[in-house]
């Protein structure tokens, strides 16, 4: 039941990923960076399997040559409703926000076990296995709002809750509700396709709403019961000879 | 030229002038160092603790002049987000260009002007802006004007306005503006064609958003190509329409490899390359035998065409063009779009004519879902009127370095070094010149060879403006502001021409503004002067200039596109095939491509497009070839194995990525890496696949052939793992139909 209309602060935020519009450029992940202080690795990293991106494109091939296609499949936190990472951490880093309704990683509670990771279906957590490098003057173009995470934290998309804050704040502050579309996660705004769209699900009107409702919506492995508030629309299939 | 009617002494006087009125009017040119004392309490000027403030400006990582809002806290760029109001964009990014936070940024910037004790060196000593402008001046005015040569890539238009200006004052040749980019692209192709076919030298413009179905040759439009950020976003529209009861659009690809920009479309199609204007002429010849053309205007263009001959040369077969024929001939809105592998080999002209054939056949010019031509951004006062040099004018050029007709080279915006095939002998000329200047930011391949690099501002601390030459309908003049204080010691180079102007007797009535803002707010008048309808009033110049840079430039209110009308006969198409370079020994067609993050090779010293993933391969940080799996089968090579790959013209190491879409005669290799400069993120990673052409030129464009040499492949025993995002399973497509892993 929708509590929008009734006055309360409660949202449901949601993401759409549209991945009949994808087409793999890579805006979402470099906004991501920028936005959220992403360290860059380097290559030695890179072939441990700890690249830092909160969100990937996955790339499928399908059939074979000449009959090839590809299709990509933008991944970051689901944001379950009922997230495997919840339960496992023990010391309440990773736990479910009541009023955003996304989960929430607290930095400076994690220490380091990554069960979270080990328990998450869809491999978005990434763990600080040092800590991060600037070099100078790099460090410039880190963001205020973000912390910047040390070595042995565990962390994952946030939906740029930073963001989310500070629009529910100005409205609150203007008492006016929150409009459809205020809210851009870093990924979202970038992304030049508008295959990624955001919004509170909680709102009937919203534009995320309305776009769950698809007859191409899917979630990814919803057998789980996991709840994910990232919905995917299936790409088109036109047939071509 | 006025040599005796200043002194040294009266220069320095100039000097100290032109900086006092530069410090008066608030901007960045001091040239007198002066030092103020800031009371404590006192904030810069909208920076107020914990709030940020966005500045409008254009993104200059590519020359498509996307329209960019920079957030900045406490005077620091934070993060580039795209202009909501600015027609090319619509708010949207790509991700080379959030990166541009990391070229204002990048710890291997050059700080202040140096002089490089012998070229090639890397032996830098500092030196001061008085020194160096006093150096530039002295070389300048005591050059025959006829021995200075500019060279420069993708400088902005309001710098180059003033350097042509500048060099037409004091009688020196023009710049000569040539851009990789731009070849990578295949512009000039582009719009040689529209030129002859609709007798205008401007870009195409398509209406992706509203065309239903698109048959797209051998293109990046949706990677690195014209305008990328905008074509992404009618990309989505044409895709939305399903959402809203339209009909979803649909694509068609033709390519010999499955690139980003194929990978989204319905249907990849796989031909031989270089044949994409024969895959256009024989569906062409089938929409006219069929009756599905609706204007057979340019049907002697097709005349002699046997379809069923061209469906052995390309590799599809005739049944299946003949069915792709229906679904474009019975389109309500078909759109062909010629991508820049069609128009990279010597027959690329008459290849993307051959596309731009079938929009004529569909009748589809300046219609919804069809082509137009880009408004005219030839503008007096505004844009140069010097053409892009063809890669034969860069020959010339280089010709006059290499016999010693050249005393002063200046350089900036481009990395010829890097960028062009060995075999045009820029480097070896370079050591004929008399002195070297380079404006570069970086130490690049190019700018080591310079006897004196004076730092110019990175964009996002650089005013300006771009006059959008293609991808909107409207005409777009894309203001550019800095959104921080210079973080260095560096110096626009608009404003050092401007100095210079002032000091030199006949540039100085041509351009008689003593620094770029003055000349910037005096544009201000010249775009009233066009007199179209725009997004705000020009009447009063500090007013428009409050617009103009909250809104990040001016554009006209109205569409400003124009439909095209094909201005002359046509004759039956000839010399439409690729020609390759290499004999037998060379059994493979090299397929280098513009790498969707770094380009080429621009992006390559930013960590964050290091670090993201190539769409296709997912790999980072190296250069890697693409076999497709049966033929790394018969050159019994392994996914991870390291090969070289050699031309007539050189040889390159790369790690092999086994591709399962690609020709398998064909190997496509990423440009961006193989640095040897450019900073710790670029250098000594990779290769650069551009040492493998020759300079072969493609017919009557005169541009860069580059898909024109054959390669072999060579094992070298050893292994190197491709850093890469997907695992191992994912990769090999080769282990699942039973090859050794």
């Amino acid at each position: 039941m929708s509590t929008y209309n009734q006055g309360t602060d409660e949202h449901r935020w949601a993401m759409v990923v549209d991945i009949d519009k994808c087409t793999g450029c890579g805006a979402c992940i470099t906004a991501c960076y920028a936005e959220n202080n992403i360290p860059v690795v380097g290559e030695e990293e890179i072939h441990k399997g700890r690249h830092m991106g909160w969100v990937r494109i996955e790339r499928y091939w399908e059939g074979e040559y000449p009959n090839v296609r590809a299709r990509f499949l933008p991944i970051m936190c689901q944001q379950c409703g009922q997230a495997p990472c919840e339960p496992v951490c023990p010391v309440f880093a990773t736990y479910h926000s009541a009023t955003e309704h996304i989960n929430v990683q607290v930095y400076n509670r994690c220490v380091g076990t990554r069960f979270c990771a080990n328990n998450c279906p869809y491999i978005t957590r990434v763990f600080n296995w040092f800590d991060p490098v600037f070099p100078e003057p790099l460090q410039e173009q880190l963001n205020p709002d973000v912390t910047v995470r040390s070595r042995g934290i565990m962390e994952k998309c946030t939906f740029c809750i930073q963001r989310i804050r500070r629009v529910e704040e100005d409205a609150k502050a203007a008492g006016r509700p929150i409009e459809d579309g205020e809210v851009q996660p870093a990924c979202v705004q970038a992304c030049p396709t508008e295959a990624l769209v955001f919004g509170d699900l909680n709102d009937p009107n919203s534009k995320v709403a309305r776009l769950a409702e698809s007859r191409r919506a899917f979630k990814l492995l919803e057998d789980l019961g996991t709840e994910p508030a990232v919905i995917y629309l299936k790409g088109g299939d036109a047939h071509v000879v | 030229m006025s040599k005796q009617g200043i002194t040294r002494r009266q220069f320095l006087q100039g000097t100290a002038l032109a900086g006092a009125a530069a410090v008066i009017s608030g901007c960045t040119l001091s040239l007198q160092k002066k030092e103020y004392l800031e009371p404590y309490v006192d904030m810069p000027e909208f920076a107020l603790p914990g709030e940020s403030v966005w500045y409008a400006t254009t993104c200059r990582e590519c020359p498509a002049a996307c329209g960019i809002i920079v957030r900045v806290h406490q005077g620091r760029a934070k993060k580039v987000e795209g202009n909501a109001m600015h027609p090319v964009n619509e708010g949207k990014t790509c991700a080379r260009g959030q990166a541009a936070l990391q070229a204002l940024y990048n710890p291997d910037r050059l700080r202040a002007p140096v002089a490089q004790s012998a070229r090639g060196s890397r032996q830098f000593t500092s030196i001061d802006w008085n020194e160096a402008l006093n150096t530039l001046y002295q070389l300048i005015s005591e050059t025959d004007p006829a021995r200075i040569a500019f060279f420069g890539g993708d400088v902005p238009d309001h710098v180059l306005w003033i350097l042509e200006t500048f060099f037409a004052a004091i009688g020196a040749p023009p710049p000569v503006i040539y851009s990789t980019h731009a070849a990578w692209e295949g512009k000039r192709a582009l719009r040689l064609v529209n030129k002859s076919l609709f007798g205008v030298d401007r870009l195409p413009v398509y209406d992706l958003a509203h065309a239903d179905v698109v048959f797209s040759f051998s293109g990046g439009f949706l990677s690195t190509e014209l305008s990328p950020v905008h074509y992404n976003l009618a990309f989505g529209r044409m895709r939305g329409r399903q959402d809203t009861g339209g009909p979803r659009g649909v694509v068609v690809h033709f390519e010999p490899r499955l690139s980003q920009t194929a990978a989204p479309a319905d249907r990849w199609i796989p031909i031989r390359p270089g044949t994409e204007g024969l895959v256009a002429l024989a569906l062409g010849r089938i929409l006219l035998d069929e009756g599905w053309a609706r204007n057979t205007a340019a049907a002697p263009f097709f005349a002699g065409v046997d379809a069923k001959e061209l469906a052995e040369v390309t590799d599809v077969e005739y049944e299946r063009l003949r069915h792709l024929a229906q679904l474009f001939g019975q389109a309500q809105a078909p759109l062909a779009i010629p991508g820049s592998a069609a128009a990279a080999h010597r027959g690329g002209y008459q290849a993307v004519m051959a596309v731009q054939m079938l929009n004529i056949l569909m009748d589809n010019l300046g219609k919804p879902g069809g082509l137009w031509l880009a408004p005219d951004t030839r503008i007096d006062g505004l844009t140069p009127k010097t053409e892009p040099a063809s890669l034969a004018d860069v020959r010339d050029l280089v010709e006059r370095m290499r016999s010693g007709q050249v005393d002063l080279l200046l350089l900036d915006g481009s990395n010829p070094a890097y960028g062009l095939p060995p075999e045009v002998g820029f480097v070896d000329a370079v050591a004929n010149v008399g002195k070297v200047i380079s404006f570069s930011s970086f130490v690049d391949e190019t700018s080591v060879w310079a006897d004196y690099i004076l730092p110019g501002h990175t964009p996002l601390e650089s005013w300006g403006y771009q006059v959008v030459d293609n991808g909107t309908d409207r005409l777009v003049i894309s203001a550019q502001q800095p959104v921080v204080r210079p973080y260095y010691d560096t110096r626009d180079v608009a404003d050092v021409f401007l100095f210079l102007a002032q000091a030199l007797e006949p540039a100085r009535a041509q351009l008689p503004w003593l620094n770029v803002v003055d000349f910037l707010k005096s544009r201000m008048e010249v775009i009233r002067n066009l007199g179209i309808p725009g997004s705000f009033a020009l009447d009063n110049v500090e007013e428009a200039w409050a617009y103009w840079l909250g809104n990040g430039g001016w554009r006209s209110k109205e569409p400003l596109w124009s439909a095209p009308v094909l201005k002359r006969e046509l004759s039956q198409a000839f010399n439409l095939a690729p020609e390759f370079e290499g004999g037998t020994e060379y059994p493979f067609i090299l397929y280098p491509y513009e790498s969707p993050t770094l380009t080429d090779g621009r992006g390559a010293n930013r960590p964050w497009l290091q670090e993201l993933p190539d769409p296709m391969t997912t790999a980072m940080w190296r250069t890697w070839v693409e076999l497709n799996p049966e033929t790394a089968y018969l050159l019994g090579v392994q996914r991870d194995d390291v090969v070289k790959v050699i031309s007539p013209y050189g040889e390159v190491e790369a790690i092999v990525y086994i591709y399962p879409a690609i020709h398998p005669h064909v190997v496509a290799m990423p440009l961006g890496q193989g640095h040897t400069d450019y900073g710790r993120y670029a250098q000594g990673r990779g290769a650069n696949p551009v040492q493998l052409l020759g300079g072969r030129e493609v017919d009557v464009v005169k541009d860069l052939a580059w898909l024109s040499v054959r390669v072999k492949i060579v094992p070298t025993g050893r292994r190197q793992r491709l850093p890469r995002l997907e695992n191992n399973a994912g990769v090999d497509r080769a282990r699942e139909v039973g090859f050794p892993g």
